[in-house]
C-alpha cells in the first residue's frame, strides 16, 4: 500500500492552497493524494487537478462528525500528512486528531522545503512580526494547515470520485446556526484600504472615513474592537491576525494605535499612512507617512483638499 | 450546581517588549513574559461562572520559555496575578525538558496533571496564544481527556449538567449544547478581563501555588529532534512624520506624497 496524503476542508472553496501544498509533497515524495470535503460545485472543480481520490460528504455535518469521518479515513490508510486550510473549523478538526495521535501539527504554514530526512516549514509568529522556521524529521504523521497563495499549484491527474454516506453522530448538539452579517466585499483583495480604530468615538463618526474612502476609491476595514466588540462594521472587514490579512497599495490607518494583533494583518501593504493623536502610538513604527493629529480636525481638512484637487 | 473549573494559562512572550539580536533573530530568553491575552478572558470566564454558580477555579500553566533559573520570579509574579483575579489555586509545571515545547507536549502534560487533580466540569483556554498562535491546545486537550469540546466560544450559559454556548467562526454563529465535562476555548470578545484591586492582590498572597517537575508527575516526554528558529520580519517603512504650520499644509503634503508613490489617483 502506497503512503498517503489526506487533504481536507469543511469548506470546499478553501481547498485550493491545501491541494497545492499537497501537490508539492505528492510530486517530491511520490505519495497518493486523497481529498475529502463537502459535496459542491467547487469540490468538483478539483477533479483531475492533483487528487487521486476525491471523497465527498453528502450531508451537512458539524465538527465532531468531521472529526470522526476524517479519523476513519486516515486510520484506513498509511497516512503521512494531513493538510487543511487555516480556517477556524479546519484547524480545530485537525488538532483533535493530532492530539489523539500525539503527532506534530503546524498551523498557518506559508513556506515548505523538502530535504532528504526532514522538512522545513515557515509560519508567522509573535503577532505576525516574526517568522518561525521549523525543521521536523520527515517521519510519522504530520498535520499542517496552510494559508499562502504561493501554494496555488495544479497537477494533472486522474481523480476517482466517491461519496461518504455513513455519518456518525455528534457528541455536542447544534441548536442553531446563523450567517454573520456580510459586507459582500473582500478587503483582502482591495487596492486601497482605510482602517478605522477606537480613535472614532462613535459609529456615526465613521462617516468621515467613508467620505474619504469614496473620494480615493478605498474600502473600509477596522481594528478588532471596532468590528468584534462594538460591531460598528461587519466582522468580515476586521483587519488583523484573527481577522483578515490585507495587501493593498495603500493602507490608511485612522485612529488605530497599532496593537500587535492588527499589525500582523497589514504588513504586506505597499504604503502605510497612519493618523493618530498619540505621537507614541506603536502604529507609527510600521508606517511610511505619519500624521500626529486629532482625526476629527484633520480628516475634514484632508477631504476638503482632495475635493479641491479633483475640481481644479 | 457548583462547578469545578480548570483554566489553562500560558506565560507568553510579551509582544510589546520583543528583544531582537543584531542578526534579526528574536532573543526569546531576554523577552519578558506576560499572561497570554485571551487566556485572561479564559480566567475571567472561569471566575464569573464560579461567582454565579459556586465551586472552585484552578489555573494550570506550563513554562515553555526559558531559561528556567531566570524565569522563576517572573512566572511567580504571573501566577500571583492570576490568583489575585480570583482563581483559587495555581498549578505550575517547571522543567528544563519542557522548555521550547509545542502544544503536542504541553497538552499531553496538562492532560496528565489535570487527571491527577480530580474531576473537572469545565476546562477553559484562550482561543490561541499571543506568541506562537498555534490554536491547537483546546482541541488536543479535549481528545487527551476524552471529553466534549467546543472551540471559539464567545458566550457561555449553564443549565443543569450542560452548557449552552455561542461559537463564533469566520462566517457563522452557532448555538451549541454540550454536556459536561467539556473543554471550551474562548475568544477575546467573551468578556472584559478584570484588573485585580490592591485588596485582591494582598489576599492572593496566601493562596496555594504548587510547583511540579516532570519527575514528580511520573512523566517522561520524548524530546523531538525538531528545531525552531525565530526571525523578525524586517520593517522597511519610511516613518516620515509629516509636519506643517497647519492641517492644510500637512494635508497638501500627504496628498503629494501619495500621488508621487502612485498609490492614489485624483
Amino acid at each position: 500500500m502506497s503512503e498517503n496524503i489526506i487533504v481536507f476542508s469543511s469548506e470546499p472553496k478553501k481547498l485550493i492552497y491545501p491541494i497545492g501544498f499537497a501537490n508539492i509533497l505528492k510530486t517530491k515524495l511520490n505519495l497518493k493524494l486523497t481529498a475529502i470535503t463537502i459535496e459542491s460545485d467547487s469540490a468538483e472543480e478539483l477533479i483531475d487537478k492533483g487528487p487521486d481520490e476525491l471523497k465527498l460528504i453528502r450531508n451537512k455535518v458539524i465538527q465532531d462528525q468531521f472529526e470522526d469521518i476524517l479519523r476513519k479515513e486516515l486510520m484506513g490508510k498509511k497516512t503521512r500528512y494531513v493538510v487543511s486550510s487555516s480556517s477556524y473549523n479546519d484547524t480545530d478538526i485537525l488538532a483533535r486528531l493530532a492530539g489523539e495521535m500525539n503527532a506534530y501539527m503546524f498551523t498557518d504554514v506559508h513556506d515548505l522545503e523538502i530535504e532528504e530526512n526532514s522538512i522545513i516549514l515557515k509560519r508567522k509568529v509573535f503577532g505576525g512580526r516574526a517568522i518561525s522556521k521549523i525543521k521536523v524529521p520527515n517521519k510519522g504523521v504530520l498535520f499542517i494547515t496552510v494559508s499562502s497563495r504561493r501554494f496555488e499549484i495544479e497537477l494533472k491527474t486522474q481523480t476517482e470520485m466517491s461519496y461518504i454516506d455513513a455519518i456518525p453522530e455528534s457528541r455536542v448538539k447544534l441548536e442553531k446556526v446563523e450567517r454573520k452579517v456580510s459586507s459582500g466585499v473582500d478587503i483582502s483583495q482591495a487596492e486601497i484600504v482605510i482602517g478605522v480604530g477606537r480613535g472614532f468615538k462613535n459609529k456615526e463618526d465613521i462617516k468621515l472615513a467613508e467620505e474619504l474612502a469614496s473620494l480615493i476609491g478605498a474600502q473600509i476595514g477596522s481594528s478588532r474592537p471596532v468590528a468584534a466588540d462594538y460591531k460598528w462594521i461587519p466582522e468580515d472587514r476586521w483587519i488583523g491576525i484573527s481577522g483578515k490579512s490585507i495587501r493593498p497599495n495603500l493602507y490608511f490607518a485612522i485612529g488605530i494605535s497599532g496593537a500587535p494583533q492588527h499589525i500582523g494583518g497589514i504588513q504586506d501593504s505597499k504604503i502605510i499612512v497612519a493618523l493618530d493623536k498619540d505621537k507614541n502610538a506603536p502604529i507609527f513604527n510600521y508606517a511610511d507617512y505619519c500624521i500626529v493629529a486629532d482625526l476629527y480636525e484633520f480628516l475634514p481638512v484632508l477631504i476638503k483638499k482632495i475635493k479641491e484637487r479633483k475640481t481644479s | 450546581m457548583p462547578l469545578n473549573i480548570a483554566v489553562l494559562v500560558k506565560a507568553a512572550l510579551n509582544l510589546n517588549m520583543l528583544k531582537v539580536d543584531p542578526n534579526g533573530s528574536v532573543n526569546v530568553e531576554e523577552t519578558p513574559l506576560a499572561i497570554s491575552e485571551y487566556d485572561k478572558n479564559a480566567i475571567e470566564e472561569g471566575i464569573r461562572l464560579k461567582e454565579k454558580h459556586g465551586g472552585k477555579v484552578i489555573a494550570l500553566s506550563i513554562l515553555t520559555w526559558g531559561p528556567l533559573q531566570r524565569r522563576n520570579q517572573e512566572i511567580e509574579r504571573i501566577a500571583r496575578e492570576v490568583l489575585s483575579m480570583g482563581v483559587d489555586e495555581f498549578h505550575l509545571i517547571l522543567d528544563e525538558a519542557v522548555l521550547n515545547s509545542t502544544t503536542k507536549e504541553t497538552a499531553y502534560i496538562a492532560a496528565h496533571l489535570l487527571k491527577k487533580l480530580g474531576n473537572f466540569d469545565l476546562y477553559i483556554t484562550g482561543e490561541y496564544s499571543q506568541d506562537t498562535s498555534s490554536s491547537q491546545f483546546a482541541s488536543r486537550l479535549a481528545k487527551l481527556l476524552g471529553v466534549n469540546l467546543v472551540t471559539f466560544v464567545n458566550k457561555v450559559e449553564l443549565s443543569n449538567n450542560e452548557i449552552i454556548v455561542q461559537r463564533s467562526t469566520e462566517n457563522e454563529i452557532e448555538i451549541i449544547r454540550a454536556s459536561l465535562p467539556c473543554v471550551i476555548s474562548v475568544t477575546g470578545e467573551i468578556n472584559q478581563a478584570r484588573i485585580p484591586t490592591l485588596r485582591n492582590i494582598l489576599q492572593a498572597k496566601n493562596k496555594p501555588l504548587i510547583k511540579y517537575d516532570l519527575n514528580q508527575l511520573g512523566l517522561k516526554i520524548e524530546k523531538a529532534q525538531m528545531s525552531q528558529e525565530y526571525f523578525v520580519l524586517p520593517i522597511k517603512r519610511k516613518k516620515i512624520f509629516i509636519e506643517g504650520k497647519n492641517y492644510e499644509e500637512i494635508a497638501e503634503k500627504l496628498i503629494n506624497h501619495l500621488l508621487e508613490e502612485g498609490v492614489i489617483k485624483i
